[in-house]
């Protein structure tokens, strides 16, 4: 075998992979909540606690919001 | 939060500049609004009024978690992803797309605001880091 056949072997082995991974990451990824304060400190939130579904409740607003502008590519600063 | 207060509030036309400058760094951006302590919009990519309550809800939200006032947060969803950040006395809120990288879009966020409260910062080195 020629020595770019096996480094293009090898590569797309590579990208193989990662796109194998990406995939069971999408497939796997379940929604989350984490909040930061000052200092470094920070929680996970459950989406069953009381907190956590407020932050869930707030980010489908804030989600929503953004949909209603059509995107960032269409609409500039007001 | 340690951040210094803003000393003087930016103009409605700072905060939409750095909305915008905030749109060419962040491809993943689908959205955002600046707001300032107590709320009122200062800029934002749609409808002030729903980024407004949408902004001051999530920042409600993450306070409401502990005791103290949240410095950030990062809810993701089926949907896309919510960021919250406060930085000298401002905050900012964003959506991306699905599985964004939420460390450079929190570092873009920062960026942004810092910019924001000290202006002379954004005069300096480039200080952005684009999330793709």
């Amino acid at each position: 075998m020629k020595a770019h056949r096996l480094f293009l072997d090898r590569v797309t082995g590579y990208a193989d992979e990662a796109a194998a991974y990406l995939r069971r990451r999408r497939l796997t990824r379940k929604p989350f909540a984490r909040v930061w304060w000052e200092g470094g400190r920070g929680e996970a939130l459950e989406a069953d606690s009381e907190a956590g579904r407020a932050l869930f409740l707030a980010a489908a607003h804030l989600i929503a919001a953004a949909r209603l502008d059509g995107g960032m590519a269409k609409g500039g600063s007001s | 939060m340690s951040d210094a207060i803003a000393t003087r509030l930016p103009s409605e036309a700072d905060a939409a500049s750095a909305l915008a400058r905030f749109g060419e760094m962040s491809a993943d951006l689908q959205g955002a609004a600046i707001v300032d302590a107590a709320g009122s919009v200062l800029a934002a990519t749609g409808d002030r009024d729903a980024w407004g309550r949408a902004a001051t809800e999530l920042l409600a939200a993450a306070d409401a978690v502990a005791p103290g006032l949240a410095a950030r947060a990062h809810v993701g969803t089926e949907d896309g992803e919510a960021f919250a950040l406060r930085h000298g006395g401002l905050g900012i809120v964003a959506v991306a797309e699905r599985f964004t990288l939420a460390s450079l879009m929190l570092f873009d966020m920062r960026s942004v605001v810092r910019d924001l409260v000290s202006p002379a910062a954004a005069n300096g080195p480039a200080q952005g880091a684009g999330s793709s």
